[in-house]
């Protein structure tokens, strides 16, 4: 588990040299409003063409997707050499050729793909304009139906008799509705937000890609290992990223690692890493001093520095009461990828041939194993114990292990516009759920014609609606001889 | 100590509900309906359902973080979600619900694999490393889980939608042979499937049985459709504080990981649904085969890239039981 965790925040910063740019997160995302113009006779026939051409386009990007999930992105050559070899192709002709021509080693950042995405922005920007927006006009124009056959041809349409259409005017409004009356005519509509979101989807995806682009073209990325108490100036480890990068003042801030630690739960997996950090800036004074872990990153002057790695850079120990010396630590790669540090005290006469001495390795900043000259296991101390290890005479106390924290910085000023992207997306998306209904309603002697249609709730509106015109109160004898003068009350 | 003991016994009670309904399901597929039977069903589901609750609420409270941190945590939540999704028409409307003859099943599989065997060495695992320890994980894996549970639920509804129309082709072929075979007793057992093939039972002539074969295809495919509109809002969300999530946790908010990619995939594939669903024509058939694959790619999202233990997303993946 806790070699698992190394692993995970170290991978950032791997890929780090990796495109961020084409995150684009595209395509239309709630049903474009094109059906239901039919009832307002006048509508232009949207042209069918458009939405089908954007989503055949979204179509051909999912195998390039796909095929990126499966071969290793972002691999020297080499790599690819060895993997896919021209004398064993993968399903009969598939090589290292083929990988590298087809750009398919960095498939998030080939030409193909960013082709493709923008040609996707192209159709959504023009979907928007040619066919959302025009069935949005037609949808604000709102007429009465003046004929009770025009009503009846709706999809749901009820004849309630002995009824009037104030009264259900009235109804209506106590749902939520939008009513509009005029003499025996009716209009009422209700969630007319639900047709103008997708238009909102739209530009949010066009401002998510535009803020990507400037991601890509405009931010500044790096990685670096720093042991504690030791400095760095942050334009050092930042390198641009795009032909837009321009460093800013606060490139000159000084960060000093006060201290790195790691808090550990019982069962001694790690539960969190924390890097405390002081700025300076170029007079060398404190402008900002945060202690830092994974999820929580420090920001100062739009350069994010975030915790995403760590290692052991020394041990400092005593030696016979002497010192303290420092022991530089050094990660050893032998079993895979775990880790494992270790440093070297040695013993005895320094110009023999092959010098001896005390060997101590590690894991984490938690205990140290000591083996003695002839490779034999000696015992574990842990730091700060105050207990010194006695092997072959030489006294040897350990004082401190002492951590490097890997940390991440970047800047990148696509973030608030891709963030506003997101807060648009996510609320348009929601209100893209709201249904428009419109209902007509028109009073022809003592009983009202109601019809209605709804672009969404196809399956709820009926009952809704029958709910509705449920609670209409049924007039009694009196009124019913005089419907005229109920109408002007 | 109590609280580990209380654990147990809720997934005891919640497996040996889950075992029951099940039986019952079968005995009622295969005898005849029996109200009783019906009745008790639903009862269990409904124990079933509180009991996953305070599974997943004790869970909570032990552990001190919501149970979503690994797999096994996130197939109990995707169950409860299903039946959750079983329980709002229970509440709403009294009446029997066509739609709980395939919620009641996915929520029962899908707690089923996760309690069985397969998964048993992730179940004390409880803790969470560094990078999970944020506000974003409920909201970002809670977002997820509930928009796969309903994504699935809506896309299955898709699929009866393809049975039943696919079914028609199936009976054709058969009238046919029995046409030219001209074997009269063939007749009842074909009439028999006809039978069963309706979910409405209805013996009485086709005209009326196509009338309600066609309002049960509009009324499944219109509910196909909300319910996916509703789901993708959830992955819409889900996928969105996931990305904000990883730009305070890995440094960047989109990483291309393979996780990543197939979420967006899935997102793709049910924007194609929804966009194919705005003309007329393809509605019925032709946007249920998208939210078929669609179910697919869920899949595929949701464990494929965990087997495959790749990416940064390996949070309680299988290849957690071989370290």
């Amino acid at each position: 588990m806790f070699f698992r965790v190394c692993c995970k925040i170290n991978v950032p910063q791997d890929k780090s040299n990796k495109p961020i740019s084409q995150k684009i997160v595209i395509s239309e995302g709630a049903p474009s409003l094109k059906e239901n113009e039919d009832g307002s006779g006048e509508v232009p026939p949207p042209p069918p063409k458009k939405p089908t051409s954007s989503v055949n386009r979204l179509l051909k990007r999912i195998p390039q997707r796909v095929l990126g999930t499966f071969i290793d992105q972002g691999e020297a050559p080499d790599y690819y050499f060895q993997k896919y070899p021209e004398d064993h192709p993968v399903l009969g002709f598939f090589t290292w050729k083929w990988v590298l021509t087809l750009g398919f080693d960095h498939m998030f950042s080939s030409p193909i793909f960013l082709g493709t995405l923008g040609l996707l922005a192209a159709s959504l920007m023009a979907c928007t304009y040619t066919t959302q927006i025009p069935l949005v006009k037609v949808a604000r124009r709102w007429n009465f139906l003046k004929s009770s056959e025009a009503i009846c041809k709706q999809e749901f349409s009820e004849k309630l008799p002995r009824a009037s259409v104030q009264d259900l005017g009235v109804v209506l409004m106590g749902a939520g509705y939008e009513v509009f009356l005029k003499g025996p005519y009716m209009y009422a509509f209700k969630g007319l937000a639900g047709r103008f979101a997708p238009i909102g989807v739209h530009l949010a995806m066009i401002l998510i890609m535009a803020g990507a682009t400037l991601s890509a073209t405009g931010s500044f990325r790096g990685s670096v290992d720093v042991p504690q108490g030791l400095n760095f100036v942050v334009g050092d480890v930042l390198s641009p990223f795009g032909v837009l990068s321009k460093p800013t003042e606060a490139f000159n801030t000084e960060v000093h690692v006060n201290r790195f630690s790691m808090e550990y739960y019982e069962s001694g997996e790690v539960s969190q890493f924390y890097t405390d950090l002081s700025l300076f800036d170029l007079n060398g004074k404190e402008v900002l001093r945060k202690t830092i872990s994974v999820n929580n990153p420090l920001r100062y002057g739009g350069i994010t520095i975030y915790q995403t790695d760590w290692g052991l850079s020394a041990l400092q120990i005593l030696k016979d009461d002497e010192g303290p010396f420092n022991l530089a630590m050094a990660p050893l790669k032998l079993n895979g990828d775990k880790r494992l540090y270790g440093t070297f005290l040695p013993v005895g006469n320094d110009d023999s041939q092959n010098v001896k001495g005390i060997s101590m390795l590690a894991r984490d900043l938690q205990s140290i194993v000591l083996y003695d000259q002839d490779g034999k296991f000696v015992g574990v101390r842990r730091p700060n114990s105050k207990l010194p290890i006695d092997i072959d005479g030489i006294k040897i106390e350990i004082l401190d292990a002492i951590g490097s924290t890997g940390l991440e910085l970047k800047t990148d000023p696509g973030v608030p516009v891709v963030y506003a992207g997101f807060g648009a997306l996510m609320l348009t998306t929601c209100i893209s759920y709201l249904s428009h209904a419109q209902i007509w309603a028109l009073q022809d002697g003592t009983t009202v014609v109601v019809g209605g249609k709804t672009n969404r709730a196809k399956g709820e509106f009926p009952d809704e609606m029958n709910r509705l015109l449920d609670r209409v109160p049924e007039l009694v004898e009196k009124t019913l001889n005089n419907p005229s003068e109920s109408m002007s009350a | 100590m109590i609280l580990s003991t209380l654990e147990q016994i809720l997934t005891h009670i919640s497996f040996s509900m889950v075992s029951a309904v099940i039986i019952l399901h079968l005995i009622t597929l295969f005898v005849n309906e029996i109200v009783g039977l019906y009745n008790s069903l639903e009862k269990g589901m409904i124990v079933t359902f509180f009991s996953i609750t305070g599974l997943l609420v004790t869970r909570w409270v032990y552990w001190k973080h919501l149970p979503l941190s690994d797999l096994y945590e996130s197939l109990i939540f995707l169950s409860w979600s299903l039946y959750l999704i079983y329980m709002i028409p229970l509440f709403f409307k009294k009446e029997k619900n066509s739609l709980s003859t395939i919620t009641a099943p996915s929520a029962i599989f899908t707690q089923g694999f996760a309690t069985s065997g397969l998964l048993t060495e992730m179940h004390q695992s409880g803790i969470l490393v560094p990078a999970l320890q944020s506000q974003w994980l409920m909201m970002h894996v809670s977002m997820m889980v509930l928009g796969y549970a309903a994504l699935l639920f809506g896309s299955l509804l898709s699929v009866t939608l393809l049975i039943i129309l696919f079914q028609k082709d199936i009976i054709r072929v058969f009238d046919k042979r029995n046409l030219l075979l001209n074997e009269s007793f063939f007749f009842s057992e074909v009439q028999y499937i006809n039978e069963k093939g309706n979910i409405v039972q209805n013996v009485s002539p086709s005209s009326v049985r196509n009338y309600y074969r066609s309002q049960l295809i509009e009324q499944l495919d219109h509910w196909s459709y909300r319910v996916i509109s509703l789901g993708f809002i959830f992955l819409t969300i889900g996928i969105l504080s996931g990305a904000v999530w990883a730009n305070e946790a890995w440094g960047s908010y989109w990483n291309w990981d393979p996780k990543e990619t197939w979420a967006f995939i899935t997102w793709t594939i049910f924007a194609i649904y929804l966009h194919i669903r705005t003309n007329k024509n393809f509605r019925g058939a032709n946007s249920a085969i998208v939210a078929f694959i669609g179910f697919l790619i869920i899949w595929i999202c949701y464990f494929g890239v965990n087997l495959l233990g790749i990416g940064l997303h390996s949070y309680g993946s299988f290849t957690l039981t071989l370290n």
